[in-house]
């Protein structure tokens, strides 16, 4: 078998298309992260408080759906072709869904780009989130509905892929690699309806003129309906490259095929009737509901905490092939000289603490303490910011390769690179917590506020602003290092000699050792339907009923009201 | 299906663990008697929040000042309007509060999204426009505290602050 | 490119680096179950003092 660049050419140009996309945001977003980290500290600040809402904007929106999503797309579009061995089905499917995701985008950047002049009125200052009554230009709802749609036509499209190989390949069990995407995408679907309906049937409406008002709760509940499942969007990708790849990165093969089938059920399952705990601290949700979300949340712990055993142990076995002994000195025998290696190890490594921080938020009346404080900014850059980010940049050493034709420029930069993340990150998101536990609020321009004082335990409040400063610094080098490192390599400029064609080992333990119910998706779908039913179709009622469809108490609101006390009727 | 019995061992200790948190977060709940915001408050007009009905007779700008009113015994009330950008009391003068008091608080907002957060206190909450966020507060010893809008509200909101003060016995000059 | 199921893999898939193979039957993650012991304390002492000491040990809370 040769490169994957040369077993499907057609598909690698998809591939590399959205992988140019996802380092375009990076970049973007990133130097917005920049100019973040140094203002709201107080040391350099070159744009005035009101700007730095479009910066924000900017960079979550570019970073946690363009970035991570185009990269993703990318890579599935890989594991799907690479792991049934065949092409698209219709090429023009796959340009379609990259061309609307592309579309999307620019619709969107356009609207949040218009905020940083004055010659438009247009722009989308209102965050990742969009809370309505926040509003933004219509362009801006209109790109991400464009976008999304988008990313549910390259599920259909690979779905498409399976359902052929299934057909000429009767009785065999699907792939692994496959099976992951598949999972993921079934996810997805039923995450996105939320902030479908959201944007479609009321923010874009509403900001178009054609309905007054929106329910502020519900558009923000329907959000996090959304909100909470995306970051599983960004991470079972993430662990599809530590099941798959990082195993045989480190010389051994992946500790047990089922269980790694079991986990991605697992999110498929669970991932959506969490996203309340993102609201933990809201009116108009009965606490009964936040306690259902957060035993729902801590119970999706479980397939992360399976996943932290399989990988290392995974890595272990890598470790031992190459010689490595004793309990904890075969860490020593791994190879830590490798960018792809030792990027997706230090990332993994992070998400260890970032899962302690993220229990601690999922810890319902715990969330008083950190809600909207910098210590949920630190968990998220821990995760999405190290965990995803740093896996996808490691990646990229071994992947680039296979998608190109072309041998990695250095891998001593790239290792210096991978580094010099972890390292930012360390420095800049442990401040962040303790800012956090402070009580310096999240989202804000300038966290001085007369009369107010942070208290902090260890660190005075200018020597934690100085680390995230400094972290901030240290990962725009890290960026800068990686964007030559991608430009380096995708244009050949060393000329470097053409690189192996890599093979994935199969598992110790695999996949004929799995149940067959593992792979019977419609049973899996329709579990997590039930659950999202049963743990949404209550709180949103409760919501609509209070104040109506669009946040004036109308005929709608009356009805639902009614139907609610019919149904609390005949149950209770 | 094989699982490895280390991996068997840890999938039994995840579920303790699992366990141990939702148990340690019910204790906080029953035991510390600490409650989630909820639906209490009920919804409100965002164009009319000074007439929301706290109770027969008293209206929310009935309470809408910044000495707490008193209700009974050690139980006090005030409401606050938190809106782009100030918090109504609490921002052009501080709200007070007497030592040893169990402080019901009634906020909305006549605009958009905002949160209250007393830095150093586990007293955060949400406040949408259409939602009354009702939230009781045990305030014991005197002290100081900021209030922070926690949650973007559009350009300035980082100005948006205040103050309460949980003023000594001996010096209250509400009613009590 | 492959991955497949076969239970003989040529060592040339890790491109030499390896000085011998380990098989499914021969191998027991030890090092795993200590690194995973060690995050499990970790884990469990830092919840407590999260919520003993840094929450409920804080002042005024919402009741």
């Amino acid at each position: 078998m040769g490169l994957f660049v040369d077993e499907h050419p057609d598909e690698a140009f998809i591939v590399r298309a959205a992988l140019m996309s996802s380092f375009i945001a990076l970049l973007v977003g990133g130097l917005m992260g920049t100019i973040q980290a140094l203002h709201r500290t107080g040391f350099v600040q070159v744009i005035d408080n009101s700007t730095y809402y479009t910066v924000l904007t900017l960079h979550g929106v570019s970073l946690v759906i363009l970035f991570a999503i185009f990269f993703l797309v990318g890579f599935f579009q890989w594991a799907i072709t690479d792991s049934l061995g065949r092409g698209a089905v219709d090429p023009r499917l796959t340009k379609a869904w990259y061309g609307l995701m592309t579309l999307g985008s620019l619709m969107a950047g356009i609207a949040i780009l218009g905020g940083f002049t004055d010659i438009t009125s247009m722009s989308a200052d209102v965050l990742f989130t969009f809370y309505a009554p926040l509003e933004a230009h219509p362009l801006f709802y209109a790109g991400l509905a464009v976008f999304i749609v988008g990313t549910w036509l390259a599920g259909v499209d690979w779905f498409r892929s399976w359902w052929l190989w299934r057909k000429a390949n009767p009785g065999e069990r699907t792939p692994l690699r496959t099976f992951m995407v598949l999972t993921t995408m079934l996810m997805w679907y039923l995450a996105t309806t939320g902030v479908a309906i959201a944007v479609i049937f009321f923010l874009l409406p509403w900001s178009l003129g054609l309905v007054d008002s929106v329910n502020a709760l519900l558009t923000r509940t329907l959000f996090w309906f959304f909100g909470h499942p995306v970051v599983y969007f960004w991470l079972m990708p993430v662990y599809m490259m530590w099941y798959v790849i990082l195993p045989k990165l480190a010389g051994g093969r992946l500790f047990s095929d089922p269980l790694a089938r079991i986990v991605f059920v697992l999110f498929l399952v669970l991932s959506v009737p969490t996203g309340i705990h993102h609201q933990y601290l809201d009116p108009g949700i009965a606490e009964g509901f936040k306690f259902l979300a957060m035993s729902n949340t801590m119970f999706l712990l479980l397939p992360s905490l399976l996943t932290a055993f399989t990988v290392v142990a995974s890595i272990e076995h890598g470790a031992r092939q190459r010689g490595g002994t004793g309990y904890f000195r075969w860490l020593t025998a791994l190879p830590w000289n490798k960018p792809a290696f030792t990027g997706m190890a230090l990332a993994g490594l992070m998400f260890a603490a970032a899962g302690f921080s993220g229990m601690v938020n999922a810890g319902m009346n715990l969330n008083y303490l950190v809600h909207n404080t910098m210590w949920v900014v630190g968990h998220f850059h821990l995760t999405v910011g190290t965990a995803v980010a740093l896996t996808f940049m490691a990646v990229t050493y071994w992947f680039l390769p296979e998608i190109t034709g072309n041998s990695v420029f250095s891998e001593r930069l790239g290792l210096v690179q991978v580094v010099t993340w972890f390292v930012g990150m360390v420095l800049m998101a442990n401040a962040m917590h303790r800012v956090g536990l402070g009580g310096e609020p999240r989202r804000t321009a300038d966290p001085f506020y007369e009369g107010v004082t942070f208290d902090t335990a260890l660190g005075s409040i200018g020597e934690l602003h100085l680390q995230i400063a400094l972290g901030g610094l240290l990962l725009t080098v890290s960026l800068l290092l990686f964007m030559a490192h991608v430009f380096l390599t995708w244009f050949d400029v060393a000329s470097r000699p053409a690189p192996k064609p890599e093979t994935l080992p199969p598992a110790l333990s695999g996949p004929e050792h799995a149940p067959a119910v593992l792979g019977n998706l419609r049973l899996w779908t329709g579990i997590a339907i039930a659950l999202i039913v049963l743990t949404y179709t209550l709180p949103i009622a409760a919501i609509v009923s209070g104040n109506g469809l669009f946040g004036n108490a109308g005929v709608l609101a009356w009805g639902v009201e009614t139907l609610v006390s019919l149904t609390a009727g005949v149950v209770g | 299906m094989q699982i490895h019995r280390y991996e068997k061992l840890w999938f039994g200790v995840s579920l303790l663990l699992i366990v141990g948190f939702i148990a340690t977060i019910t204790y906080g709940a029953v035991g510390a008697g600490i409650q989630m915001v909820g639906d209490e408050g009920g919804t409100v007009d965002p164009g009319e929040i000074g007439d929301y009905e706290i109770r027969d007779g008293t209206t929310f700008s009935d309470i809408q000042e910044p000495q707490a009113t008193h209700v009974e015994g050690d139980s006090y009330e005030v409401a606050v309007s938190s809106q782009q950008f100030i918090f109504n009391p609490g921002t052009s003068e501080p709200i007070q509060v007497p030592e040893n008091s169990e402080v019901t608080i009634y906020t909305s907002s006549p605009d958009v999204i905002h949160g209250i957060k007393l830095p150093g206190t586990n007293v955060n909450t949400m406040v949408i426009p259409g939602e009354m966020t009702k939230i009781t507060v045990e305030f014991d010893e005197p002290a100081e505290y900021g209030i922070v809008c926690n949650e973007f509200c559009g350009a300035g909101h980082e100005t948006m602050a205040g103050n309460l003060e949980v003023v000594p016995e001996d010096e209250w000059e509400g009613d009590a | 490119m492959s991955s497949g199921t076969e239970s003989d893999v040529s060592p040339d898939v890790w491109d030499g680096e390896i000085e011998r193979e380990i098989g499914h039957d021969e191998y027991d993650p030890v090092g795993t179950l200590g690194l995973i012991a060690i995050y499990f304390v970790i884990i469990a002492l830092l919840w407590v003092f999260m919520y003993f000491v840094e929450f409920l040990g804080r002042g005024p809370t919402v009741v």
